[in-house]
């Protein structure tokens, strides 16, 4: 059966870029964004997408909905808890688990059959795939309720297992985490990184500006969680990286 | 301004920079301690140039004059000549030792030496010579006639006239040069160990297959190669060796860690592309 009406609550940026996706498909969109994640300063605060509408609470009467806090973990197991109690049982919950699993997530929630990881974060929807994740709880039909909601907005979906950081968003912060680095130890500036990682490695988009399109504060969210979850050196966030969280996203160059 | 580039080494980069530096419009004295390997160089060269006629990327005019730039010489002592130089020998610093001493008795003060090594110390290359503040590394990619990125290393003691000569010389050739510190890996190979690193960490820790990680890694991403793929094409053992050594040179720094899956892949002959086994399998 085909999406009519979804809820959004999360990150702003994850907010409004599943929203617009959304919208686009002409699927109806009720959305609260986190009052943490409302945005950088020195960035204007986004309007909501057109036809979207801000909710204060969850409503009853959607057919999916997503979560989609990477930031803060308060708010993402008070909003999932809120989801959980309100809607019907039959309505799947689609949360990001990028910094937090989704079977530690499964545990914060009275059903957790309905909920199933995904890997969001900001930017990646320009990507033609989404990664999925499992719990051990997850069922058949949430996992299918996600696979068409994959469809739904043109999306191809993988389904890899519940690990913190997934697949993509953990390689893509460790190579900005390590272009942080070597950024902080003056071996180069970090447009000559970008450029070199370009023209060198034939990368996308260089790691520095990459991690600024993202949103420093997510990239950093993202390592900190591989950091905290695997309790290895390997992951422990740039200290530069952490100094560009408090800039609030202003270029770190 | 800077006419006579001295190219030492005639294998596949050193022949692939004389040819870009050719076509630039220096003139290039290629040296290499094989007669063999010199001959063979004009060879790959000539053969570079007719095809490049053939599919028009260069006229026929030029590429005769570049082709005539391009003196082989089997004469240390010809690099005499030269008011830039690029060492492009085999990435050894014994070798390369020997190289810098004969060099100091030949060229003067001034010239810049530049060193196209990956994975070696340009300050200890540097410190080698009479003129550590001439040493610079200038690193090309391969092939070097594609590859725009030139990586301009500083080495400790390196003037920045040496640094700027060298960019300059980049650009002349049609480069993008890069400044950075002599560091481990410098940018390109110390900032992409995650690429790779992580790939087969996901791999090792079963949270996708190698074709799915490379399906995620592209469609989700807009890379154009999955870490695996590139792993193959690098060489499995290339890409190997790289890791370690900057992983030894950074003191065992965690974020660049081997990982076990390499060195059995390496122990198996499974190399890539090149072995028609790696984590894919070739035909």
């Amino acid at each position: 059966m085909p999406i009519k009406h979804i809820s959004i609550f999360g990150d702003t940026p994850l907010v409004m870029e599943y929203a617009s996706l959304c919208l686009h498909e002409k699927i109806h969109v009720s959305l609260r964004a986190n009052p943490s994640g409302a945005q950088q300063a020195g960035k204007k605060l986004p309007q909501i997408p057109r036809g979207a509408k801000r909710v204060p609470k969850p409503v009853k009467n959607v057919g999916l909905a997503l979560e989609l806090s990477n930031l803060s973990l308060d708010e993402k197991r008070k909003n999932l808890i809120e989801l959980d109690k309100v809607l019907p049982s039959k309505v799947s919950i689609i949360s990001s688990s990028v910094t937090v699993s989704v079977t530690e997530q499964s545990g914060w929630i009275s059903k957790p059959e309905r909920l199933i990881g995904i890997g969001a974060l900001p930017t990646l929807l320009q990507g033609s795939l989404i990664e999925l994740a499992l719990s051990f709880k997850t069922s058949e039909a949430t996992l299918q309720a996600a696979r068409d909601f994959a469809g739904a907005i043109g999306k191809d979906a993988a389904v890899v297992q519940d690990s913190v950081g997934m697949v993509l968003p953990r390689i893509l912060c460790a190579l900005a985490n390590e272009a942080y680095f070597a950024m902080m130890e003056g071996v180069a500036a970090g447009g000559d990184i970008d450029t070199a990682m370009k023209l060198g490695t034939n990368y996308p988009h260089g790691p520095v500006e990459w991690a600024e399109r993202i949103g420093i504060r997510q990239v950093f969210a993202v390592v900190a969680a591989l950091h905290m979850s695997f309790g290895e050196d390997r992951y422990r966030p740039a200290p530069s990286l952490h100094v560009a969280t408090l800039r609030d996203g202003l270029p770190a160059r | 301004m800077i006419k006579t580039i001295g190219i030492l080494g005639a294998g596949t980069m050193g022949s692939g920079i004389a040819q870009v530096a050719a076509v630039a419009g220096f003139d290039v004295v290629l040296y290499d301690v094989s007669p063999d390997v010199l001959k063979s160089a004009m060879e790959r060269i000539k053969g570079e140039f007719r095809s490049g006629v053939e599919k028009a990327r260069i006229t026929a005019t030029a590429a005769t004059e570049a082709l005539a730039a391009i003196h082989p010489r089997k004469n240390f002592s010809d690099m005499g000549n030269a008011d830039f130089i690029i060492e492009a020998a085999v990435e050894d610093l014994v070798v390369k030792k020997e190289i810098f001493k004969k060099l100091d008795v030949i060229v003067g003060q001034d010239v810049v030496l530049a060193t196209n090594t990956s994975s070696l110390s340009i300050t200890a290359i540097g410190s080698l010579t009479k003129t550590p503040e001439s040493v610079v590394g200038m690193h090309f990619f391969n092939p070097a006639p594609v590859m725009k990125l030139v990586e301009v290393v500083r080495g400790k003691q390196t003037s920045d006239e040496s640094v700027k000569t060298t960019c300059d010389v980049a650009v002349r050739m049609q480069k993008t040069p890069v400044v950075c510190k002599d560091t481990p890996g410098f940018i390109v190979n110390r900032v992409a160990r995650p690429f790779y690193g992580e790939a087969l960490r996901l791999l090792g820790e079963g949270v996708a297959t190698v074709e799915e990680i490379d399906t995620i890694v592209k469609l989700g991403g807009g890379f154009r190669m999955g870490p695996f793929e590139l792993m193959d094409l690098i060489g499995i053992d290339v890409n190997y060796a790289v890791t370690k050594s900057v992983y030894e040179q950074f003191f065992h720094e965690p974020r660049f860690r081997p990982h076990p899956i390499q060195r059995q892949m390496v122990e198996a002959g499974t190399l890539g592309r090149k072995t028609k086994k790696g984590f894919y399998t070739y035909k």
